[in-house]
């Protein structure tokens, strides 16, 4: 009695032993989502949706979680493990720049990532805290630095992408559309202004969700949109119902 | 020499000489409770005096800066840890004070084989309100008080400090911007400095001159900010509208 709730629960579990589950029933997936450059900054969107197998388990899901004032992270894959890996980086930035009076490098911050991922190997290689994020900062210390998108393998591996990246189930159709765009494009996305940029993000999740059933659809019709935060040297807003609306409508009209 | 009492009180009591000794020539830190945040000043001697410790936890100090930055590391690591393991609401002043900072200032004090920490220091919580702001005036021997009359400073001299005390509670009033603030906090810093009498003592509206190598520190934690982190510092004269 030492009131360790923790220490009651392995005699209390939830699941009897020898009760028959099956593990995809169990593991949450993430997915989809994706980050492109604009003329206002870096777009990173996701969708809401997550599933465990063939189950929607959320549709609430947050999935583009800021890090400090000038990074985010998009997750896909396990919430579980990549919740925990964005709030432990939230705690090492903040950390880091309150007690040696300085930010973190942008560089440092995207090492950290890594080594988070490549310390997840175990429960990677197990198949069931699978991460594969992405990853978007600006060098704040640099006045001439301009945003930058990275993506993950998920033991690690860092790239830069040049124009976008994507992640997650749906992530195929996105990368086509948006490959598609910056090459034929007019405007093309890096060209687009905010609003624009903002059309096309809710338009590319509606696409993916055509195709990926572990993607939750953009319902304008019900007011539901994707997540967006727009990343620039001013820090990270997110994009409010209102604008999405306003865009929306004009867009459609 | 611990086995006899007197002999130990003999100590404590030179220790505290010591420290006091060592703090004769450090000058004032404030902090005061307002509308727009806990607005924080303080002028250091090349070495800052005014630290952000968490999102909505800021630290005023004075004393050697190596002490200094003892205590500040020490509220920064209880901090983060308690934010990480709990919540970021759960990282308070009561907590962070009376179980991590003051038992460690007051086993520093009374370990008499050993270097004492020569630190005067104030803390300032960001409520959502001022009512809720909460001001900690921590003293090198680990004693500590809340003060609850929205203003609080930390300097050597108890005597000063409470005359100070007295006449910036008098002075401030609702209505002044942070620039009037800060105006009345730099006359109180300078009175403490030249020890000049607080009986009769007017606003100077005029930056006075920070002799020494000094730099002036102002700081806000502001009630406004958008998102987690609410301390900025602020390029005095140009305070946020």
């Amino acid at each position: 009695m030492n009131g360790d709730f923790l220490a009651l629960l392995p005699k209390n579990p939830l699941q009897q032993p020898g009760t028959a589950v099956n593990r995809e029933d169990l593991v949450l997936h993430a997915t989809t989502v994706f980050a492109f450059h604009c003329s206002a900054g870096v777009i990173m969107a996701g969708d809401h949706r997550a599933t465990a197998g063939n189950n929607i388990f959320s549709d609430r899901a947050e999935k583009i979680l800021e890090l400090d004032a000038h990074s985010m992270m998009a997750i896909a894959g396990s919430p579980a493990v990549a919740f925990e890996m964005a709030r432990t980086l939230q705690t090492t930035f903040e950390f880091y720049r309150r007690s040696q009076l300085q930010p973190m490098s942008l560089d440092a911050k995207i090492r950290a990532l890594s080594k988070l991922l490549r310390d997840n190997l175990s429960a990677t290689l197990q198949g069931f805290g699978v991460v594969a994020p992405l990853f978007a900062g600006l060098e704040t210390e640099d006045p001439a630095a301009k945003p930058i998108i990275q993506f993950y393998d998920p033991l690690g591996a860092q790239f830069e992408a040049v124009n976008y990246a994507a992640s997650g189930s749906g992530s195929p159709s996105i990368r086509s559309a948006l490959h598609y765009l910056e090459k034929w494009g007019s405007p093309r996305p890096r060209e687009m202004s905010l609003e624009q940029a903002v059309v096309l993000a809710n338009r590319l999740l509606m696409t993916a969700a055509e195709f990926d059933a572990a993607t939750g659809g953009v319902h304008p019709d019900r007011r539901l949109y994707a997540t967006i935060k727009l990343l620039n040297r001013d820090g990270i807003r997110g994009i409010t119902l209102e604008e999405h609306e306003t865009f929306w409508q004009k867009a459609e009209s | 020499m611990t086995e006899e009492p007197y002999r130990w009180l003999e100590a404590i009591q030179n220790r505290r000489e010591y420290i006091q000794d060592h703090l004769k020539g450090a000058t004032p830190v404030f902090a005061a409770s307002r509308p727009e945040g806990v607005l924080m000043l303080g002028a250091g001697q090349g070495q800052s005096k005014v630290f952000e410790v968490y999102d909505r936890h800021a630290l005023c100090g004075l004393g050697h800066p190596v002490d200094i930055e003892k205590i500040r590391q020490a509220a920064i690591e209880a901090a983060h840890l308690e934010g990480f393991n709990r919540s970021t609401r759960d990282v308070t002043l009561r907590r962070l004070v009376g179980f991590s900072l003051s038992p460690t200032l007051k086993n520093s004090f009374e370990q008499i084989f050993s270097p004492p920490l020569i630190v005067e220091s104030l803390f300032a919580e960001l409520g959502e309100t001022p009512a809720q702001d909460v001001l900690v005036r921590l003293h090198f021997d680990g004693n500590h008080h809340y003060e609850g009359s929205g203003v609080v400073l930390a300097h050597s001299d108890r005597k000063l400090e409470s005359e100070a005390h007295a006449w910036l509670k008098k002075t401030l009033r609702p209505e002044h911007t942070l620039r009037d603030v800060a105006d009345v906090f730099l006359t109180a810093w300078k009175a403490i400095f030249d020890r000049t009498s607080f009986e009769n003592l007017a606003v100077s509206h005029a930056v006075p001159a920070l002799n020494e190598g000094r730099t002036l520190e102002v700081a806000l934690l502001d009630r406004r900010a958008r998102g987690p982190v609410h301390y900025r510092k602020i390029d005095f004269p140009n305070f946020p509208s």
